[in-house]
C-alpha cells in the first residue's frame, strides 16, 4: 500500500523512522552478539499491548531479539526490584523498557532508577535525565528524543529558534525542553497553570505539544510559518461511535497556517519506537565501552 | 516608583536562624548531630576563604563541621578513597568538594562519586536528574535560596511568567527546574537568544545568572516585576581599586522593578545559608526525620 500525504504541509514519521532504522540495522548486521531487550509489563491493558506487538515487530524487523515478560498485577514493589536487579546482572540482558501505565501500588520511578545506567534503554533513569541536563543529550527519553528529530530532519538551524513546550511531564515535555536548551534555543515551557497558553505559542517558531487534550491547539494558537510538532495522542469517539486517534493539535486548521505539522497517528509515534532501537545500539556501544560487555 | 529592596543578609541570617533551632530539635529529640564534611584540594585562596567561612558557620548553628585539606597533587584515587570513607561515615551527613579542582582531578568524577543522599551541592547526576523530573532530590545553593526569597516575597509562584537568562549547570537550569515545580511558566534565555530584551519584558520575576556586569538594563524589565540577581562581577574603578556589581543594572532597574536584590548582600549569603539547610535537609532524610516545614 502506498500512503499519500493527503496534505503537503504534514511532517510524516515513516522517512525519519526508516532512516534511522536503516543505521540500526546495519549496526546489528556488523555484531556478532547483541543481547536481547526485556519488555515488562504489568496487568497490562490492550492499549499496551499495541505498544509492545509494535515494539517487538520493529525489533524483529531490525534484528534485536525482544523478549516479552508479563508480570502478575500482584506482584510487589520489591519484588519487582529484584528481579530488575537479576536482568542488570544478566550479561544476555542488553537492554530492559518497563511499559506505562503500571498498576496504582507500583511506583514507576522507583522501578526506572531500579534499572542500571546502561541498560536504560528508554533514557528515564534520574542519571539518564541527569546526562540531558548537564546537556550530554546521547540518550534521552524516546518521545522527546523523536520530537527533536523531526525538528532536525527539517534541516532548521535549531540555535536562536524560539522554542515553545506545551506539557511538563517528566517523560516528554521537561525532557524535551532541556534537550533544546543544550541545542541552543530559547525555550519556554506551558502547562496547566500557564495564565496564556496562546500568548506565547504566537510567538514560538517551533510549537511542541504534549499534554494530553485532544485538538487543545488551534490555528489562532500558531504564527504562521511555525512548525508544530504534536505529541498527544488520545481517542476520540466519532458521531458513529467509533474511536479514532487524534492529537493535541487539531492538525488540518493549523495546517493552513504552519509550515509543517506532524499529524497524529503516522508523526511522532513511528519515530520513537525507531529512537527506541536508536538507544539500544547505544546503549550496546557504552556497554561495550565500559568493559561490561565482551566485543564480540 | 522604587523598588523593595529584598535584603540577603536579613534574609540568610533568618535561615541561619531557622536551620539552628532545627540542629537543636534534632540533637535534642534524636541524639542526632548534623554533620558536614568539607573537602579542599590545593591552596587556591579565594577557595581557602569559602571553607573558612562555610566551616564558621556550621560550627555556629550548632552542627559538627569536618575539614580535609589535601594537597595539591593528591591522585584522583587518593580524594575518591577519602569520598567512599565520608560516604560511609554515620557523622557526616552532608558532603562538598569545593571546586574548581586541580585539573588532573576528572571534576564530574568526583561529584558523582558522593552518595547522592549526601550531595549537598546538588551536583551529582543523580539529583540532576531527580530535580529535573520534579523529585526529591538535593538542590543547589545558589538557586534553592533565589526560590526561597522568591516564595517569601510572593507567596504562591503560581502561573507567573519567569524568565531565566543563562543556561548554567550550577545556576540557570536548576533554577529553572525549581521555578517549574513551583508552577510558573519559565523561558530559559541565554547569549543565543535573539531579542532578550522583548524575552526578559513579559516576565513576572527575572532571574539574570550570565556573569556579564550589568547586561539587564530597566528599560528591559515589566515595571513591578521582580529581579534577583545572581551574577556577581568584580570590575576596575578607575582609581586602581575593585568593586562588585551585578547582572543587572541596579539603578536603572530598581526604578521600574517592583522588587530587587541588590549585589553584594543579596543573593550572595543565602549561598552558604542554603549550603546549611540542605545539610539538615539530608540529615533528616538520612535518619527519617520529617524535614519538611523548617524552612516555612
Amino acid at each position: 500500500m502506498i500512503e499519500v500525504p493527503p496534505n503537503p504541509r504534514y511532517l510524516w514519521g515513516k522517512p525519519i523512522q526508516q532512516r534511522i532504522l536503516a543505521d540500526v540495522r546495519d549496526y546489528v548486521k556488523n555484531t556478532s552478539y547483541m543481547g536481547r531487550l526485556v519488555s515488562i509489563a504489568i496487568d497490562g491493558t490492550a492499549e499496551v499491548s499495541v505498544y509492545i506487538r509494535n515494539q517487538a515487530k520493529v525489533a524483529a524487523d531490525v534484528g534485536i531479539e525482544f523478549e516479552q515478560q508479563f508480570w502478575d498485577r500482584d506482584i510487589t514493589q520489591g519484588a519487582c526490584k529484584a528481579i530488575i536487579k537479576g536482568l542488570n546482572d544478566d550479561p544476555s540482558v542488553l537492554g530492559i523498557i518497563i511499559q506505562r501505565p503500571l498498576p496504582s501500588h507500583i511506583n514507576v520511578r522507583l522501578l526506572q532508577t531500579a534499572i542500571h545506567p546502561l541498560k536504560d534503554v528508554e533514557g528515564m533513569n534520574p542519571e539518564s535525565i541527569g546526562n540531558i541536563v548537564y546537556s550530554d543529550i546521547e540518550l534521552a527519553p524516546c518521545t522527546a528524543a523523536a520530537a527533536i528529530e523531526m525538528i532536525k530532519f527539517l534541516d532548521l538551524e535549531i540555535k536562536g529558534l524560539e522554542v515553545v513546550m506545551i506539557g511538563h511531564s517528566e517523560i516528554v515535555g521537561r525532557p524535551a525542553a532541556m534537550m533544546l536548551i543544550a541545542e541552543g534555543a530559547t525555550v519556554t515551557v506551558c502547562h496547566n497553570m500557564t495564565r496564556s497558553v496562546a500568548m506565547h505559542s504566537r510567538r514560538a517558531d517551533v510549537v511542541l505539544v504534549a499534554v494530553g487534550s485532544a485538538h487543545l491547539v488551534g490555528r489562532d494558537m500558531i504564527k504562521p510559518g511555525a512548525v508544530v510538532i504534536d505529541i498527544g495522542i488520545n481517542q476520540q469517539e466519532s458521531s458513529d461511535g467509533k474511536i479514532k486517534i487524534v492529537g493535541d493539535v487539531d492538525t488540518e486548521a493549523v495546517a493552513k497556517v504552519a509550515e509543517w505539522v506532524t499529524p497524529v497517528p503516522g508523526g511522532v509515534g513511528p519515530v520513537t519506537v525507531a529512537i527506541l532501537m536508536r538507544n539500544t545500539v547505544l546503549a550496546h556501544q557504552r556497554q561495550l565501552q565500559s568493559i561490561w560487555r565482551e566485543v564480540g | 516608583m522604587s523598588a523593595n529592596i529584598i535584603d540577603g543578609k536579613v534574609f540568610a541570617a533568618n535561615v541561619r536562624q531557622k536551620v539552628a533551632s532545627k540542629v537543636a530539635d534534632l540533637k535534642e529529640t534524636h541524639g542526632i548531630t548534623p554533620g558536614l564534611a568539607v573537602v579542599l584540594v590545593g591552596e587556591d585562596p579565594a577557595s581557602q576563604v569559602y571553607v573558612r567561612s562555610k566551616g564558621k558557620q556550621t560550627i555556629e548553628v550548632g552542627m559538627n563541621s569536618f575539614e580535609h585539606k589535601l594537597d595539591v597533587d593528591t591522585p584522583e584515587e587518593v580524594l575518591l578513597a577519602l569520598i567512599d570513607e565520608l560516604n560511609a561515615d554515620p557523622t557526616v551527613h552532608g558532603i562538598l568538594v569545593q571546586l574548581p579542582l586541580p585539573s588532573h582531578v576528572d571534576e564530574s568524577l568526583v561529584t558523582n562519586h558522593i552518595a547522592p543522599e549526601k550531595d549537598v551541592d546538588g551536583f551529582n547526576i543523580a539529583n540532576v536528574g531527580l530535580l529535573g523530573t520534579g523529585q526529591q532530590s538535593m538542590v543547589p545553593c545558589t538557586p534553592l535560596g533565589c526560590l526561597l526569597m522568591l516564595r517569601d516575597y510572593h507567596g504562591s509562584l503560581s502561573g507567573k511568567n519567569a524568565v531565566v537568562i543563562g543556561r548554567s549547570n550550577i545556576v540557570g537550569k536548576p533554577m529553572a527546574q525549581l521555578l517549574l515545580n513551583e508552577s510558573c511558566t519559565v523561558t530559559i534565555a541565554h547569549s543565543r537568544t535573539k531579542d532578550l530584551a522583548d524575552v526578559v519584558r513579559r516576565a513576572d520575576i527575572v532571574v539574570a545568572a550570565v556573569g556579564r556586569p550589568e547586561m539587564v538594563p530597566g528599560d528591559w524589565i515589566k515595571p513591578g516585576a521582580t529581579v534577583i540577581d545572581v551574577g556577581i562581577n568584580r570590575v576596575d574603578t578607575g582609581d586602581a581599586k575593585t568593586k562588585l556589581i551585578g547582572d543587572v543594572d541596579y539603578a536603572s532597574c530598581a526604578a521600574v522593578a517592583g522588587a530587587i536584590t541588590p549585589v553584594p548582600g543579596g543573593v550572595g549569603p543565602m549561598t552558604i545559608a542554603c549550603l546549611l539547610a540542605n545539610t539538615v535537609t539530608a540529615c533528616c532524610r538520612i535518619n527519617n526525620v520529617s524535614s519538611e516545614s523548617f524552612l516555612l
